[in-house]
């Protein structure tokens, strides 16, 4: 019995880990390219998830399509996002980009609990009720989907950056701005895909999300200030230490709430970004002093 | 040569970046009231140098001293109170403030006013606040922007932020002033104001080390000239010595065209 | 400093201290002139986030510190004071000023600690700090009675000089001490913001390597900005709770730090009349056109966004383009 509770808590910490990859490599891809800390990116996560809950409750539409809708409309939310509004701010005054996403985060955020109400709504899918039997665990279909999808959207993700021209010139502009410019990149460009990208990746999150817990108008809310905790646990500007960071968050909370539920677990992501910045400030796997 | 302790003592001052040597154990040494230009091509390491003895970079090696005082790993405001100021290559100005208050900005860490003292608003306070009043409006008549001092300095054309600059960097009665590339991007009319501005303020008896990229308005208005090439000091001496030195002349217009000018002259 | 006047050039000083002196006068004598109970909870709001904001306009606005933490201070002022009366006894005074002291010494911490690394990280540690306090607040249920806070907080009563005890127990006494407090706490920071101190910290804000080069010390003045916002954002939370007669984690939500922000912004970072008028404005407004809350917030929301995209000074940011235009304009013979 003991060793099938640690398990299950391991993938249920897996799972939530993966999800917090996915919103916070987004939110460091936007960080790293266009120097913005997205604060509205949480309300993505929470607009996904509000929007496949629909598409399944109000259409009857199926997992996979509805999986593949949310995160078409997220990725081109994303371009609509940049070309609106980040699209005339500049990385030297981070005031501004804050409190801009800060505004949009408050209108998407109050707007849902003005139109949906606080109540949490459970998605009811095919899905939810199944599980996969393995020896003594109870694997949870909805679960291992989220899991599954949330790793091919990593594998994407690193192709499009380390394959790709343009993904490329995302790491180039992330890593050494002027220089980028200098051989040419064009910063338009490349800010509007690492938006439209970031953003998808947090709808992809949301819809993936939400057949496993209920859905409602502040649930990126507590999402969005974890991922800033991870991205700089993790190092400001590298994505991929952006999801071991948010892997070890998610098993991290999931083993302590197991084994201590008296502990404030979610204090975790916050007392582990303070013990970084004062003991190692550029993050486990940050190179640049960014911060 | 006197024995008296130099104002300025660079031993050995050292800056990399990434691999690359920015400055290599650069030594010097200024006295006091003197007027010393640093110069060479880009690259050389003025900017860098002048950064590091100002504490606005850490350096790699190498010590500085002010008047016998060690500056070396100081904060850059402890270095300005010690009486190391300087001005800012990209032209630093308090866009909001009037003219006369930048400059009471700059003196205001400097005359022994504390922060009850700056609360409460008694005599000490008055006095001090007086005595900048008048030296700012002193200094903005030398610099010739007297008429503007209550104007916010946002209305400032390019060049008349510098002379603010070099105004705001005399307010605390410095003993050495560091003037990163004065006349850089300055029509020739405020070229030739400046330099005489900087002359004033030298017959006052602050030591000025001046970087520059305009080799001429060094040549014509100091007496000493260090010359720096990718982070080594080449040459040192009188601007006549400098003007024909081989080694200066290889650095700026490389070395085969150097040659080529030697045995025309030679 | 150069003294404001008026467009016909008359001294500005006595006529603006006047107009203070007269509103002040008029506040105070709200409770007599009317019963209306509505009225004075308003003004109890208006003290707290109007010190809210002027604290905020103080790390922000002067120094140029963009800071969450301020919801953090004051509600460690609240829990601090509520529970030192109610535990162990102690006055409405001292449980107030323990609750300002702590505060100070917890904004002090997290200044020191951050700020070494840069701005950017004080930033988001501010923003994890406010979290962090709520989720304390929430799940240290030993120290802090949990999700249901400590109820029932009984009326306090203060000792005046002379001997009074003043029995703080109807609205219109709430509203006399908090209104006081307002003046206190503004007086502080006009006092501040007005000396060399307030200076220094505007210079760091527009330019601080300039700053530095001219002797001026930037972690000093942004540790004291933030130490003075929060001990006036401890203190207030200490009275405020005991108007509300309950202490709970929801005095540390982030609405308040939404509401101050737009106060600040609307007012004009840096403009101390422009926040405070805002702030007061703002208070009154939302319930005079009776929105929802989530209306509301979704409104700040637009407005923040319009500001930072349009006019990111606010009202104090536009008079000073005013000024400035003025100058660019041909006049007469210059002063000389």
């Amino acid at each position: 019995m003991d060793l099938n509770f640690h398990a299950q808590l391991l993938l249920n910490g897996i799972v939530i880990g993966v999800i917090y990859a996915l919103i916070a490599m987004g939110l460091s891809l936007i960080f790293g390219v266009l120097e913005i800390v997205n604060f509205a990116h949480g309300e993505f996560y929470m607009l996904g998830a509000m929007f496949a809950y629909f598409l399944t409750a109000n259409w009857g539409v199926g997992y996979w399509p509805t999986v593949l809708i949310v995160t078409g409309v997220a990725i081109s939310l994303g371009y609509v996002l940049y070309e609106a509004l980040l699209v005339s701010l500049r990385g030297e005054n981070f005031e501004r980009s804050i409190l801009l996403t800060l505004g949009l985060s408050m209108v998407l955020q109050n707007g849902a609990v003005f139109l949906f109400t606080t109540t949490p709504k459970m998605t009811a899918t095919g899905l939810s009720y199944s599980n996969i039997i393995v020896g003594e665990l109870r694997l949870p279909l909805a679960r291992l989907f989220a899991l599954g999808l949330g790793l091919a959207a990593f594998a994407a993700l690193y192709l499009v950056l380390y394959h790709t021209r343009v993904g490329k010139a995302m790491r180039g502009v992330a890593q050494n701005r002027d220089a980028a410019l200098m051989v040419g990149i064009d910063p338009r460009a490349v800010s509007r895909l690492a938006v439209a990208i970031g953003i998808g990746l947090s709808g992809l999150a949301g819809a993936v999300l939400a057949p496993v817990y209920a859905v409602h108008p502040l649930m990126g809310f507590s999402f969005v200030f974890k991922a800033f905790a991870i991205i700089i646990i993790g190092g400001l500007g590298s994505i991929s230490g952006a999801a071991i960071a948010a892997l070890m968050l998610g098993v991290l909370e999931s083993l302590v709430g197991g084994f201590l539920p008296l502990v404030m677990v979610d204090a975790l992501a916050f007392i582990s970004m303070i013990a970084v910045l004062l003991l190692r400030p550029q993050g486990l796997f940050g190179r640049g002093v960014r911060v | 040569m006197t024995t008296a302790r130099p104002l300025l003592e660079v031993r050995g001052l050292t800056k990399r970046y990434l691999g690359l040597t920015a400055v290599d154990s650069l030594s010097y040494e200024l006295g006091t009231g003197s007027m010393v230009g640093l110069i060479g091509p880009n690259g050389s390491g003025k900017s860098t140098s002048i950064d590091c003895i100002s504490g606005f970079q850490p350096a790699d090696g190498g010590r500085w001293f002010l008047d016998g005082r060690e500056m070396t790993g100081l904060a850059p405001h402890r270095i300005a109170r010690a009486g190391l100021t300087r001005t800012f290559q990209t032209v630093r100005a308090y866009d909001e403030l009037t003219l006369l208050a930048n400059l009471c900005v700059a003196s205001q860490e400097s005359d022994g006013v504390g922060w009850m003292q700056s609360l409460f608003r008694g005599q000490p306070l008055r006095s001090a606040d007086a005595a900048a009043q008048t030296r700012g409006l002193e200094l903005l008549a030398t610099v010739g922007l007297a008429d503007y001092a209550d104007a916010p300095a946002a209305i400032l054309s390019y060049g008349q932020r510098k002379l603010l600059a070099i105004a705001a960097s005399m307010m605390a009665r410095p003993r050495l002033v560091v003037l990163d590339e004065p006349v850089a991007g300055v029509n020739p009319t405020m070229v030739r104001h400046i330099e005489e501005v900087i002359q004033k303020l030298n017959a006052q008896g602050v030591a000025l080390l001046i970087v520059e990229h305009n080799v001429d308005f060094i040549m014509s208005l100091c007496r000493r000239v260090i010359v720096l090439e990718s982070g080594c000091k080449i040459a040192d001496g009188p601007p006549g010595l400098i003007r024909s030195d081989p080694r200066v002349l290889a650095a700026y217009l490389g070395k085969a065209r150097a040659a080529e000018l030697d045995s025309r002259s030679g | 400093m150069n003294p404001p006047r008026t467009a016909s050039g008359m001294n500005a000083v006595p006529l603006r201290a006047l107009a203070v002196l007269a509103g002040l006068m008029a506040l105070f004598a709200i409770p007599k002139l009317t019963g209306n109970d509505y009225l004075l909870a308003l003004g109890v709001s208006f003290a707290a986030l109007s010190v809210l904001s002027g604290g905020l306009n103080l790390v922000y606005g002067y120094t140029g510190l963009l800071s969450f933490a301020q919801v953090g201070f004051f509600g460690i002022g609240s829990y601090t004071a509520a529970l030192l009366v109610t535990e162990r006894d102690w006055s409405l005074w001292a449980g107030v000023a323990a609750g300002g002291g702590l505060a100070t010494v917890v904004g002090l911490v997290i200044g020191y600690s951050s700020l070494r690394l840069s701005r950017h990280a004080f930033a988001i540690v501010s923003l994890s700090f406010a979290l962090l306090c709520m989720i304390v607040a929430r799940d240290w249920v030993s120290l802090t009675r949990g999700a249901m806070g400590i109820p029932g907080l009984p009326t306090p009563t203060l000792s005046l000089p002379g001997g009074i005890r003043w029995r703080i127990a109807q609205p219109a006494d709430f509203y006399y001490l908090l209104l006081g407090f307002v003046v206190f706490a503004h007086a502080v920071i006009y006092l501040v913001v007005t000396s060399r101190l307030g200076r220094a910290m505007r210079a760091i804000k527009l330019n601080e390597p300039l700053a530095q080069s001219h002797g001026i010390n930037p972690l000093a003045y942004k540790l004291l900005a933030i130490a003075l916002s929060a001990l006036l954002a401890g203190m207030v939370g200490g009275l405020f709770v005991f108007y509300l007669t309950i202490v709970d984690p929801s005095i540390f939500d982030f609405y308040y730090t939404e509401t101050m922000l737009i106060m600040v912004i609307i007012g004009g970072p840096g403009s101390f009349w422009g926040v405070l008028l805002s702030s007061a404005v703002l208070t009154a407004l939302p319930d005079l056109l009776r929105f929802t809350t989530d209306l509301r917030m979704v409104l700040y929301g637009a407005v923040l966004i319009a500001a930072m995209l349009l006019c990111p000074g606010g009202l104090g940011g536009w008079l000073h383009r005013r000024r400035v235009a003025r100058w660019r304009q041909p006049r007469p013979a210059p002063r000389s």
